[in-house]
Parts: structure tokens; sequence; C-alpha cells
């Protein structure tokens, strides 16, 4: 049970059509993530991590599949399979709003900005309790009272804060609350978009502490977003690097945080900055340029403008993931 | 330790709403204008015992009897079926007049007969629809008497000797009232439209705003014209063929409102949790868009006003009998030369109006995000 699969994600694609001129025709994409693919194993945590803009979010949000309510014409490829605990396996990517709610209460998911993802004109107990209302709809008000003050105490909050609205709380204990409400349905996988991002470091540590105590307790698994790279190497029991919407290396966390074999994902690791004066000698790798615009890709290797040993045949195809040593990696040459 | 804890006072941080409101109320003129209007409006439900023909209590050979507060009943919607306000004059000893009792006839009479029989009238005991020149005993003043005329009273008598003062007053509750409903019934359906465009977005966005734009050309005053030549006219029929197409404005608002709204992870919440797209409209997206809402009710107020106004005026508005200002407005122009006629209805409009756009302008303010909207 432990080790079985829960969710695949199998050449994901997600392009946002972007229209122009007099009849508003569609000129170009965006192609915010382009044929990515990883697994996530029942009660494991996997980081994704990769610089702003190439696609973490998008694909946590093409997971919990919210991409069309915000952009109605974004082309999704792909699949995305979640296997239940029955054994059967769905394809979440293209299920409609009607059929995808029985998944909502599988897969939920926790926000970056702890201010704009809670509902200011709703109590903190109308927020938590609003997941039980719709997937436990055979409790009692009583029983989901209790409900919510039991979330609250397992999230750190003080249950008398329940009547409380969330600009009576700080940014950390907003983003308990948020916590709070991806739990409530007693999910199996939930999302995590940068979860800690927006907080204070002490704070982090209280709230990636909380994570992964619930982890523990409950059994979920994580799918950990983030730009912070110590953050997920912590947390994470394997990391995905990301670039420009492709995955360019997966492995155990600790062979991509110790030994990264893809140059992007040395040059990244190699900027983290490190507290042991011992190690102050280490290089740096700085890369030259920007992020090339997601509008126009290089041709093959999306990273070859600014890889600092790229060659001729980068150009060419676009290089698949490839197991080198213990880890996958999307690089012919190293 | 105890002593100290009980003295730290907790200070609860304080709503948009609560600022908002502690704000507008530091905007004088927008208050009082606030104040003064809604006591107004909440005083006008009660003209009946306040501003009528009727007696509050008589006394006839030691029955009591109330008149009044009976026409106040019958003047609430549906209940003016059931009640009763005709009271004969010869029940009441008002000898010869086997039609509705005139009660200020009837009160001069009992003080003569000294027979404890008594009556207490409204303070200003006239009707907005009687001909206050015609009553027997009493030499009323003419039609189109000036108030200085000692028998007429505040702002002397229109065309048809009916008592200005009180078709005024009672002008003042049927206007505001029509510009509520109206403004109601806009809300009602601009809203939901207007959400539906903003959210959905897209073709639909798209299809259904070029709909609107056909709709919003369609005429409504010739409409009406023509609708009344073969119609009467009546409150909730003005309404309805007004509201046709005053709909369209607050649906722009709250479309762009919505639009803004719904790319926040709040919404993207409320999603990823199921709830369904009406709930995360209605619950999750609107109490966040409700600025627009708040800000133009005012002038949606003052444009249902000028609007009743406007079509009383040029004569396609309510029936003749109800008192309204925009046919006093008409009266006035047909006897330019009676200034009671001319400046009563202007002014009751021209204040109300402006009492209304400081009511919306203090909103209004109350709302900007920055402390001084200009530089001082």
């Amino acid at each position: 049970m432990n080790n079985s699969l829960l969710l695949e994600v199998k050449n994901l694609q997600v392009y946002f059509p972007i229209y122009g001129g007099v009849i508003q025709k569609k000129i170009a994409e965006v192609k915010a993530v382009d044929g990515v693919s990883f697994s996530l194993h029942r009660g494991e945590t996997l980081g994704i991590v990769g610089e702003s803009g190439c696609g973490k979010t998008t694909v946590g949000r093409a997971i919990i599949n919210v991409l069309r309510h915000v952009s109605p014409d974004v082309h999704l490829g792909g699949e995305v399979l979640f296997h239940d605990k029955n054994g059967e396996i769905h394809n979440l990517l293209h299920l409609n709003t009607k059929s995808m709610i029985p998944f909502r209460s599988k897969i939920q998911m926790i926000f970056q900005d702890p201010y704009s993802s809670l509902n200011s004109r709703l109590s903190v107990k109308q927020i938590v309790s609003e997941p039980l209302e719709i997937h436990n709809s055979g409790m009692s008000a009583a029983e989901i009272n209790d409900k919510v003050l039991w979330l609250l105490e397992k999230v750190g909050l003080q249950p008398e804060y329940s009547s409380r609205f969330p600009h009576e709380f700080s940014g950390g204990q907003r983003q308990r609350i948020g916590i709070a409400r991806a739990l409530a349905t007693n999910p199996e996988l939930i999302i995590c978009d940068e979860p800690v991002s927006a907080l204070d470091v002490s704070v982090q540590a209280q709230v990636i502490n909380l994570m992964e105590d619930l982890r523990d307790e409950f059994g979920i698994s994580y799918l950990f977003i983030a730009h912070d790279l110590s953050v997920v190497h912590h947390i994470s029991k394997r990391i995905g690097v990301m670039y420009l919407g492709n995955m360019v290396e997966v492995g155990e966390a600790d062979d991509v945080y110790f030994n990264p074999k893809h140059p992007y994902s040395k040059a990244l690791l190699s900027s983290v900055p490190n507290p042991d004066p011992k190690q102050k000698g280490k290089k740096r790798i700085v890369l030259s340029g920007d992020i090339p615009n997601p509008l126009n890709k290089p041709s093959g290797c999306s990273f070859r403008t600014r890889c600092p040993i790229a060659q001729e045949s980068c150009s060419i195809s676009i290089p698949e993931l490839t197991a080198k040593e213990n880890q996958l990696v999307a690089c012919p040459l190293v | 330790m105890s002593e100290k804890a009980s003295t730290i006072q907790v200070v609860k941080p304080q709503t948009i709403g609560q600022r908002r409101w502690k704000k507008f109320k530091t905007i004088k003129r927008g208050y009082y204008s606030l104040l003064f209007l809604s006591v107004l409006y909440a005083l006008s439900f009660l003209l009946p015992v306040l501003v009528n023909n009727k007696a509050l209590i008589v006394k006839y050979n030691d029955e009591y009897y109330f008149p009044a507060f009976k026409s106040l009943l019958a003047s609430v919607p549906l209940v003016d079926n059931v009640v009763s306000t005709f009271q004969s004059g010869e029940s009441i000893g008002q000898k010869g007049n086997s039609g509705d009792c005139h009660y200020r006839e009837l009160m001069v009479q009992y003080q003569n007969e000294q027979g404890g029989n008594f009556i207490i009238m409204p303070i200003y005991p006239f009707n907005p629809i009687e001909d206050i020149t015609t009553e027997g005993n009493l030499a009323f003043a003419e039609p189109l008497t000036s108030p200085d005329n000692i028998h007429t009273r505040i702002l002397g008598t229109d065309e048809n000797g009916r008592d200005v003062f009180a078709r005024m007053s009672y002008g003042f509750q049927v206007s505001i009232t029509f510009a509520l409903l109206l403004v109601f019934v806009e809300y009602l359906i601009g809203i939901p439209i207007g959400g539906l465009l903003g959210y959905k977005g897209g073709w639909v966005d798209l299809i259904l705003q070029r709909f609107i734009e056909m709709w919003s050309t369609l005429p409504v005053l010739f409409l009406i014209i023509i609708v009344v030549s073969f119609v009467q006219p009546n409150f909730l029929l003005l309404v309805l063929l007004l509201s046709l197409t005053a709909w369209i404005p607050i649906t722009i608002y709250i479309r762009a409102e919505f639009l803004r709204e719904k790319s926040k992870d709040y919404v993207v919440a409320a999603i990823s949790i199921g709830v369904p797209t009406w709930k995360i409209m209605f619950k999750h997206i609107l109490p966040n868009s409700l600025v627009p809402i708040v800000t133009n009710f005012p002038f949606a107020i003052v444009a249902g006003l000028t609007a009743l106004v406007s079509l009383d005026f040029l004569g396609f508005g309510l029936p003749p009998p109800t008192p309204s200002w925009g046919q006093m407005l008409s009266t006035g122009l047909q006897n330019i030369t009676k200034w009671w006629l001319v400046f009563s209805p202007m002014f009751a409009l021209f204040t109300t109006l402006i009492m209304i756009v400081f009511i919306g302008e203090a909103i209004r303010e109350a709302f900007d995000p920055k402390t001084f909207s200009r530089l001082r």
C-alpha cells in the first residue's frame, strides 16, 4: 500500500493561446508546460524546483484541474493519472466540473499567498467548514463544528479563533488556516504551491515542521513546489528540477541536491547560500543571459542559450530524460 | 499577575467596512443627508396619520373610532383590498351626509354642540387628493389661492383646489419608493448577468456583451409612450418598462469586478474544493465586489427619481390623482405666475436630489483608500 503509485503525470502540456489582430485570431502560444512527466507514490513528497516562470505553479494547477476556469481557451495535453485506493486509474486532465467533484476531496492545494488565498469576507470557521459541507454531506452541523475545532487544533491554532476573520491573523497563522482547509476532507495528495515563500524564516520552519508532522500522521503525499532549494531538500524524498516548461532532472533528494548532473541543476544549486564558513571557497556558477521568452523557445534543448557546455547538436532535438547514475537527466552531454 | 492581565485591553482590528463607515461619518453633509432622508422616508410611511383629512380619534356617544389609523393600514399593499376606510357621516352624527364623513366640519359641529363628543385631527388635516375649496360650511379659498390667504395652509392650493403641501409630502414617498424599487430590480437583473459575463469570460462574454449592446439601443421613452397610449400606466408597469434597459450600467461594473476577482487565489481555492459555480459567484466573489454596487447606488436612485419625474411631467407617468412631483411641476409650468406652484416641487426635487448626491459623494470618499483625495 505504502509504495503504490498515487499520481502519474505523463507528457503534460499546457499552452496558453495569445490572441491578436482585428478579429482576435490566435497568433501564438505560451508553452507554459511542455511535456513534463513524473510520478508520485503514496506518502511520498516530491519537490519541484525551478526559477520564476518555469511552469511549476502551472503543473500544480493542471493537476487540480482549475486552469480552464481562469482561461477557458487553454490547451491541455498529455495525461494526469490518479490511482485511487481501489487500484483504478482516472485521467483527471479532461474531466468537467461535475465529474471532477469526487476527486476534489482527494487532492487539495495550499497556496503561496496566505493573504489572497483566504476569502476575507468569511470567518475561519466558514472557510474550514466549506469543504466538509460539500464532500461530507452526511455530517450534522455539530459534527462539522467539532471537526473544524479539531482541525484548528491540529494545525496549531486556538479553537477560540474560529469566529474570527482572516484579516485578524498574521501570515503564518493564515497559512495554517489554509492548511486546515486543505486537510478537512482527508486528502491523499496535497499540492503545496510555494507554501512558505511568503513567510518569515522562523515561521517557515514552523509551517514546514507542521506539514511534516501531518504527513507522518495522516500518510498524505505532497507535491511540494518551491524555489527555495534548502526547504525542498529538507522536506522532499525526491526532487524534480524544471526549466522553461520542461523537467530537466529528477532523482532522490540527496542525489539531486549534493550531486546534480544537469548543467542547469548545477547552476541552480550552486546559488544556494551556504551557512558553513569552511566551504567558503566553493565555486558559484553564474548563468549568463536571461531566461528565454516562452513564446519563442529555442529549438532543441531550451537551456542551450545559457548552457556552459552547449554544443551544435543541442539545437537539433529536445533531449529526453535518461538514467544517469541514480537520477534521470535530460542532457545527453553529461 | 491577574490584575495586570485584566488591564490589558484587547483591541480588535477594524474591518474595512468599519473603517469606511467611520470615514463616511466624518463627511458631515453626506452623513446628515443620509440621516435626514432616512428619517423622512421612514416618517413618510406614517403619512396617513400625519397628513390626512381623516380624524385620528373620534369620540361619538361614548364610542371611539380611529379612521386615520384605518387608512394607515389601508396604505399597505394587498391589505388595501381588505380594509375599508369608509365611515358614513350620519353614523357619527353628521346630519344629511350619507357619504364619507367630513371630519373637519364635524369637529366644528361637535365644538358647537358641547356634548362631550370630540375629534382629534392629524397635525396637518388635509388629504392630497381632496378638493379643499368645496367643503360646505367653511369659506375655504378658491382653487389656485396663494398661501397668504388665511383659509389655506402652508403652500396654497393647485388648480383643482388640492393642498400643495399634502401633495408634496405624499409625492416624496411615491418618488423615493419608485426609485428604490427600480434600483432593486436593476440590481436583481444586472448583478447576475454581469457576474456571469465576468466569471465565464471567453466566448460567453464576447457574445452576450454584443447582445447587451444591441439591447441597450432600445428606445425606452418611446416604448413607454406607446405602451401608455393603450394601457393605463401604474407603478409596477413603469418600474418594469424603465428597468428594461436600466440594468445595463451595473452589469458592466460587475463584469469588470468579477473578471478581476476570479483570478485571485481564494477563487482557485474554492474551485479546488469543489464549490459549485453559482456559489463561487455569489458567496465568494460577490461579497468582494460590492464596491461598485454601493458607490453606484445613490446615483442610480437619482436616475430613477428623475426618470419618474420626467415621465410624470410629460404626462406618461402615474395616472392623475396620484400625488407626484412631475405632475406638480407641469401644473406649475401651466400657471407660471403662481410662485407657490412653481417653487414647491422644484425646491423639493432639488433638495432631495442634492442630498442623495451628497450621500453618493461621501460614500465615494469613504471607499477611497487615500486619506486625502486632494493635496493639502
